[in-house]
């Protein structure tokens, strides 16, 4: 076989070993600065049932300093995307960039969310609230066994690293599937497959690189994007309330097996009139937003819409003069299902109050 | 190109380049088109010579990888069109260290392949110089060595809505992804970054999604 043919079967091994390097170099160098320390996993795998693993994996992606390029597929379109994080004194920073067509980015730095759109010419910045035990972030808990079968499907080597491909099934339709091969040594998911109630993948990341450092430079959470001419949505401002004013508190009625509300709160986002009230569920896997805003020239017509946003959905009605949008990493019939479902609660409550 | 080149990007591909040399052949190759465009060539060759699991070549891309092999002894001559789809994504790269570059530009061009999506249950075709040169409709997937299963994606059953986020959705969706786990935010914020940009003048939801008055 000429030379060129029989190289080229070993073209992912060239670009596994690349990444492996730069993951190897980041293990030899333990982040200077990045508390609480990232796991470590080198035991062997039955050291750590499938739920950890999940957990580790969640750790790594929140602690570990990192810069990945990686393919995302959803819908028969293949895109590059370039992420960076970085955690550093504490404080989060995090860019994602689309590397073909867009030109899109998103930048958190710290309580800031920077959206770039050059297509519209737009800037989004959002602020979000400073303390973090307002943020409820979903967590794998015993109840989260119920309505998902999370199981460990073997070891297997992925761009010349090994990994372990952990399946989370749901076992009913109102969430999604994930399959993730999360990397033994540094327990960072190399590759990650999102799949309907059918087992049909509906959207997958591959990392093509990933390098793991002590350090990233600030430079790297700069945009790229030109922004002259763009205007600029902000909502700096946190939301207040009148001395004495009261708002209403939001809930479900009803809602999917599992879910629950982890997150009350009223915040302006960019270019709103006012606050709007923001509710969080999660089942500790998937979770769903709802947005709740005044909407008084809906004329008493009910008005739907339904959206998606690659696998997530995004449905919005709007009734009695409120506007009720959730979105969420579910199928449509989930959102639609909660958001039908959000009624104002008995009695009230003041805006900004939290509940978890 | 010079044979020396040749010859160190085939031991590129081989993993026999010393890793200093593999940095700078790195480097030249995110600059250096003809590089790129020899590297996307071996790509698709050695995808479809692994027989790649997931990857489905159609007529036309077949067309390509046949032409490929046929000039392959000489790998001389201009770049395949969209063989690679570099594009904007080689400014990123650049300030990157070399094997990141390398190991970007070659995940590039494999993942190429698999734009496209493939349709119907999938199904095990063995490769054979008579399917590449036919240039047929092919579907390949690997014969099973490893134990790991692999659904092969399928494309919506349905349309989908366009995928337009407009400012209001974006609002939603910024603000929800604070509050998923870190691979659903990732998934959330990939799908948003890689939508297709608004048409000028559009921006209300209305354009973006289906919309029903009851």
């Amino acid at each position: 076989m000429p030379r060129a043919l029989r190289s080229s079967g070993r073209l992912l091994s060239l670009a596994l070993a690349c990444a492996v390097s730069g993951v190897a170099l980041a293990e030899e160098r333990a982040p200077q600065s990045s508390p609480p320390a990232p796991p470590q996993a080198h035991g062997p795998s039955t050291e750590h049932t499938p739920a950890e693993w999940l957990e580790r994996m969640n750790t790594a992606l929140n602690t570990r300093n990192y810069d990945g390029t990686f393919s995302h597929w959803q819908g028969g379109q293949v895109e590059m995307l370039r992420i960076i994080h970085r955690l550093q004194d504490g404080v989060v920073s995090e860019r994602l960039a689309s590397l073909d067509g867009s030109g899109r980015e998103f930048i958190r730095t710290g309580s800031s969310l920077s959206c770039y759109l050059p297509d519209k010419r737009t800037v989004l910045v959002e602020q979000r609230p400073t303390d973090q035990s307002l943020v409820g972030f979903p967590t794998v808990n015993p109840q989260t066994a119920n309505f998902y079968d999370i199981r460990e499907a073997g070891h297997t080597r992925l761009n010349h690293r090994d990994t372990h491909v952990i399946t989370v099934s749901p076992k009913d339709e109102f969430r999604y599937g994930y399959r993730l091969w999360i990397d033994d040594s540094t327990a960072m998911p190399l590759k990650s497959q999102l799949s309907d109630a059918h087992g049909h993948v509906i959207e997958q990341i591959v990392f093509a690189s990933l390098t793991l450092s002590s350090r990233l430079a600030d430079a790297l959470f700069k945009p790229e994007v030109s922004t002259a001419g763009f205007q600029w949505l902000r909502n700096d401002a946190a939301p207040q309330l009148l001395p004495g004013a009261t708002a209403t508190a939001w809930n479900a009625m009803r809602l999917p097996p599992g879910f629950r509300m982890t997150v009350r709160s009223a915040q302006m986002l960019p270019g709103s009139a006012g606050p709007v009230d923001h509710i969080v569920f999660t089942d500790g896997f998937a979770s769903v937003s709802v947005f709740v805003e005044p909407q008084p020239d809906s004329g008493g017509a009910v008005i739907t819409q339904f959206a998606t946003v690659g696998s997530s959905s995004a449905f919005s009605t709007v009734a009695n003069g409120q506007k009720i949008t959730a979105v969420g990493e579910v199928p449509p019939a989930t959102v639609e299902y909660i958001a039908s479902q959000v009624r104002a609660a008995q009695g009230a409550s003041p805006v900004g109050a939290r509940g978890r | 190109m010079n044979e020396e080149l040749d010859s160190q990007l085939s031991a590129m591909f081989d993993n026999e380049l010393p890793t200093a040399e593999c940095e700078l052949l790195a480097r030249r190759l995110s600059r250096d088109e003809q590089l790129q465009a020899r590297w996307g060539r071996y790509a698709i060759v050695g995808a479809v010579i692994r027989a790649e699991r997931g990857v489905r070549l159609n007529a036309q891309v077949a067309r390509r990888v046949s032409v490929v092999l046929r000039s392959e002894p000489a790998l001389a001559g201009p770049a395949a069109t969209g063989v690679t789809r570099v594009r904007n994504g080689m400014r990123w790269w650049q300030p990157l260290a070399g094997a990141a570059v390398a190991a970007g530009v070659a995940a590039v061009s494999i993942l190429w392949l698999r734009t496209e999506a493939p349709s119907g249950t999938p199904s095990t075709v063995r490769l054979t110089p008579a399917v590449l040169q036919g240039g047929a409709q092919m579907h390949v997937r690997n014969g099973g060595a490893q134990s790991d299963s692999y659904v092969v994606p399928r494309p919506p059953t349905q349309p989908r809505p366009a995928l337009v986020p407009s400012t209001e959705l974006a609002n939603y969706v910024v603000a929800h992804s604070m509050f998923s786990t870190p691979v659903a935010r990732r998934n959330l914020l990939s799908a948003f970054m890689t939508s297709e940009p608004a048409a000028s003048g559009t921006e209300e939801p209305q354009n973006n999604a289906q919309s029903t008055a009851q």
